[in-house]
């Protein structure tokens, strides 16, 4: 475990903040890889997060964990968040207990230690990073203390504003990196620093201002200068003399809200002629084809060159030829991707739908009881569950802009599969 | 061939999935339906909001009087006369300046009508190119002139005869601008033309009078000063190029194009002008008051800027404003007076440039749309076509200047430049203003080779809030123009290493 950084892995991912952070530290932080012991530091789980509550601990003190465990839970104003070991190792201390509110980003909340090393007789290390929020009550003893902890001294004394800067954009810009390392401003320092450019970006003037090599407030100032500019003028409008009298104008009516409709397309199958093609392979050829080959190898044949939906949006292309007048050649149909539901022709009371009036039988033919009654083909049970080996209904829901291309492909899977599936296997 | 075909469609497949938008219950009779946004004006500002405006959904209609879409910049403006510009400047070049690169040519002669031609091949494949665009985003395309008839509703007269009209929720006007005449010449686009006219002229005028020495001016007096013609630019004002050219680069300009051939009469005031029929007379004064002198030549361009076209448009039916120099009155959402018509481009406040006007448009939809949009006023960049070209974005010198702002400046000459050294095209230099203190880059001049494709950067520089050393510091690649942008940021900042 090199540093604090790699101590954890997030589930969400840790921002840049800290990682900058990390690096913009790095001298005195790699010394830290030859302790045992590192400090674990309070992590900021999204850009915006600058203090979070520990909802609870889910390792005890001297317990050792493995990479993915999760280590604690920790609740933000926005969601409550698991933080996960990146590297194995053992929780030596926890110095922010279950239930301690707003604790800073970057304050020591644990001490971990490397799997197998002897945590009774491990040093535990001094806390780095103090909360801003003490060193903000007893300014500024506190915050001289946090830098003289740098190892070496700033030139000009920085600038503290005292008031919180919104959280830092990353990544840095080339001339505020630069700044920032050769004056070596850690992470909390950044923090601090008021940036003026645009979205909240850190400027080269802003880390200036802030070690008090300028003026202050001389990034505001252009920044002012900046948003001023970035405005039409309209101040000073002098309107010229109108010719008329406005006239009353009516309002005119609100339109509907578009809701997409879908529309059932339907059409009666009978499956006689394939079950007769397929006892006739099965007998001769001794194979059996299930009837989903048939009917795959139907719908394969009837999705080609389907007519457009009458919504159809042209393409790049065809579009194109239109502008140039070529459009005579374009093309007048597509490939469609339906598949149809297949249900067996229920019994014409259940539809809802009236059903046909039925040729009256002779009174004489009924009283003589020679009458044969019209009635449906037995419904055998086919190979597949509510397929009827007579008529099936096969339906497609599409939008209504789509509904003669649908009726158009189940025309097709009609005709191949009552009037010649035997072809659909030769 | 059966697996390309089935790549092909599953390609088309994937246009169609991503170009896809949820279909619109659409009304079936035309008259009746309300439009979520009629735009009056098919030109930059026009053309770009109908786009954006299908993109993001609306039902939009954009009603276009000149029969192609594009506007001025498009037909008569930008782009005709960058297609001169670089021609003409091909055939000057092969002229004057290829004995030195050791390339030996033979008779050159120049040919106007395949000049030109090449010019309208240019002009109606962008303007088609729009005409597609409107067919892939579902943008309504109406031919005809507009007029206000209510605050929703537009009368078109179509160029094909008829009447017919428009309701829209939303108006947006973008009209755009026409060129100012001169009073006392009227435009015969013969001999007293406007842009318009110089861009098609019929023969090589042998001398031709630029009233104004703006960008549009110099451009155009370029192009026939190369083509042969004598060329004399009368400017009002002290220096070239406009106000917002920086002093310094209008000055080394003006060197250049004087050496060129073309000449300059600068503070000079035309008094009067008369078109004989065989050519044109002016009269001009010292705008200082000196003494009168009497001018001639075969052609007069002016060039003395361009004016808000809302002529015809009924805006007084509706009672909307505009203020003493014709522009539309607005607020900083685009809105006029009613809150539903909004104003963009050239008829109403802010520079006449076409990327501005296409700023506008976006930001004018996204209003509409979401509620918020953004134009950065302060970060446009402008851009004179001439040889070398002049580009610039931010403040210039004299305008800090007079304002009091402390500044710095760094500059770098291309003729410390390792590939213009190479070209054998080492006119000009970058020159970079930053606050003194803290260094943001405050505005950026160059007068160069590739100057107007080089300031998209300092653009990009300026709208991050970079410093001079944020550039310096990022790396360019060797040897190109751009490198002498990175030397004037060093030179700003610190030091430049070539110079």
């Amino acid at each position: 475990m090199a540093s604090f950084a790699t101590a954890t892995r997030l589930t969400t991912r840790l921002i840049s903040r800290r990682v900058a952070q990390d690096a913009a530290s790095r001298g005195f932080r790699t010394s830290a890889a030859s302790l045992a012991a590192q400090n674990f530091t309070m992590p900021a789980l999204s850009p915006t997060m600058t203090e979070g509550n520990i909802a609870n601990w889910k390792i005890k003190e001297g317990e050792s964990f493995s990479a993915g465990d999760v280590l604690l839970e920790i609740e933000t104003d926005k969601a409550t968040m698991d933080v996960e070991a990146q590297d194995d190792g053992v929780l030596v201390k926890i110095t922010q207990g279950d239930g301690s509110k707003n604790v800073q980003v970057g304050t020591r909340i644990g001490v971990v230690a490397e799997p197998g090393d002897d945590i009774n007789s491990l040093e535990i290390p001094a806390d780095e990073q103090p909360a801003q929020k003490e060193a903000k009550k007893d300014e500024p003893e506190r915050k001289q203390d946090s830098q003289s902890a740098a190892p070496e001294k700033k030139t000009s004394g920085p600038k503290k504003t005292g008031e919180k800067a919104p959280p830092q954009k990353y990544p840095l810009y080339p001339s505020v990196e630069h700044l920032i390392k050769e004056h070596r401003l850690d992470g909390s320092a950044i923090s601090e620093i008021t940036p003026t450019g645009p979205a909240g970006r850190l400027l080269k003037g802003d880390v200036l201002a802030y070690l008090g090599s300028v003026s202050s407030g001389r990034p505001a100032e252009i920044k002012a200068r900046f948003d001023h500019n970035s405005h039409l003028d309209l101040s000073n409008i002098k309107v010229a003399a109108p010719k008329e009298a406005p006239k009353k104008a009516e309002k005119a009516a609100a339109p509907e809200t578009p809701t997409p409709i879908y529309h059932v397309v339907s059409s009666t199958i009978s499956l006689a002629r394939v079950i007769e093609v397929q006892k006739k392979i099965e007998n001769t050829l001794d194979t059996f084809i299930p009837l989903s080959t048939f009917v795959a190898r139907a719908t394969e044949i009837a999705n080609d060159e389907l007519p457009l939906p009458s919504n159809y949006e042209p393409t790049a292309d065809e579009l194109f030829n239109q502008v140039l007048g070529l459009d005579k050649a374009s093309r007048k149909g597509s490939r469609g991707h339906y598949l149809p539901q297949i249900s067996a022709l229920p019994s014409p009371s259940f539809t809802g739908v009236a059903p046909k009036p039925k040729k009256q039988v002779d009174i004489i033919d009924f009283l003589a009881g020679s009458a044969k009654t019209p009635t449906p083909k037995p419904r055998k049970t086919g190979p597949h569950g509510g397929i009827s080996t007579g008529s099936n209904i096969f339906s497609l829901s599409v939008p209504k802009a789509e509904e003669k291309r649908a009726q158009t492909f189940l025309q097709r899977v009609k005709a191949v599969l009552e009037e010649d599936p035997g072809r659909l296997i030769l | 061939m059966e697996k390309g075909l089935r790549y092909r469609s599953r390609l088309i497949l994937l246009f169609i999935i991503l170009s896809y938008r949820p279909p619109l219950l659409i009304a079936n009779q035309p008259g009746a339906e309300e439009k979520d946004l009629v735009i009056i004006g098919g030109g930059v500002a026009g053309y770009v909001a109908a786009i954006k405006a299908g993109q993001e959904g609306l039902k939009v209609t954009c009603i276009e009087k000149r029969g192609r879409l594009g506007g001025t910049c498009l037909n008569v403006g930008c782009i005709p006369s960058k297609s001169l510009l670089n021609n003409s400047h091909l055939y000057h070049q092969i002229l004057h300046d290829s004995k030195p690169r050791g390339i030996e040519v033979g008779d050159v002669q120049l040919n106007l009508q395949a000049m030109m031609k090449a010019k309208d091949t240019s002009v109606t494949g962008l303007t088609k190119g729009i005409e597609y665009l409107f067919k892939k985003n579902g943008v309504e395309y109406i031919k005809g002139t507009g007029s206000f008839a209510s605050e929703h509703e537009i009368k078109v007269q179509l160029n094909d005869g008829g009447e017919t009209s428009v309701v829209g929720k939303n108006i947006l006007i973008a009209t755009g601008s026409e060129s100012t005449p001169f009073p006392g010449l009227e435009f015969d686009e013969k001999r007293v033309v406007t842009s318009t006219g110089a861009l098609s002229l019929e023969k090589v005028p042998e001398k031709l009078i630029v009233i104004g020495g703006g960008i549009i001016g110099l451009e155009m007096g370029s192009v026939w000063s190369r083509l042969g013609a004598k060329v004399t630019v009368v400017e009002f004002l002290d220096q070239i190029g406009g106000p917002g050219m920086d002093s310094q680069i209008a000055k080394e300009a003006q060197k250049v194009l004087k050496k060129q051939g073309i000449e300059f009469k600068l503070g000079t005031k035309v008094v009067s002008g008369e078109n004989t029929g065989d050519n044109v007379k002016l009269q001009v004064d010292s705008a200082k008051g000196g003494k009168p002198e009497s001018l001639e030549a075969d052609v007069v361009l002016v060039a003395i800027g361009r004016r808000p076209y809302t002529a015809g448009l009924g805006l007084e039916n509706i009672g909307l404003e505009l203020d003493e120099r014709g522009r539309v009155v607005i607020d900083s959402e685009y809105r006029t007076k009613a809150s539903h018509i909004r104003c963009i481009g050239d008829c109403t406040f802010g520079p006449m440039l076409a990327h501005k006007a296409e700023e506008e448009a976006v930001a004018a939809v996204e209003y509409i749309k979401k509620g918020y949009g953004h134009v950065n006023y302060g970060v446009i960049p402008s851009v004179m076509y001439t040889y070398p070209e002049v580009a610039w974005v931010g403040q210039n010198e004299q305008e800090l200047k007079s304002q009091n702002i402390p500044y710095k400046v760094g500059t770098f000459p291309f003729s410390a430049n390792s590939r213009a050294k190479t070209n054998l095209d080492t006119e000009g230099f970058v020159k970079m203003i930053a606050d003194p203190e803290t260094d943001r880059l405050l505005g950026c001049h160059i007068i160069g080779p590739n100057a107007g494709e080089m300031i998209a950067e300092a653009t990009l520089a300026l709208e991050y809030g970079a410093s001079t050393e944020d550039i310096a510091r990022t790396c360019h690649a060797h040897p190109t123009l751009a490198e002498a942008f990175k030397e004037a940021a060093m030179a700003t900042y610190s030091k430049a290493i070539h110079f």
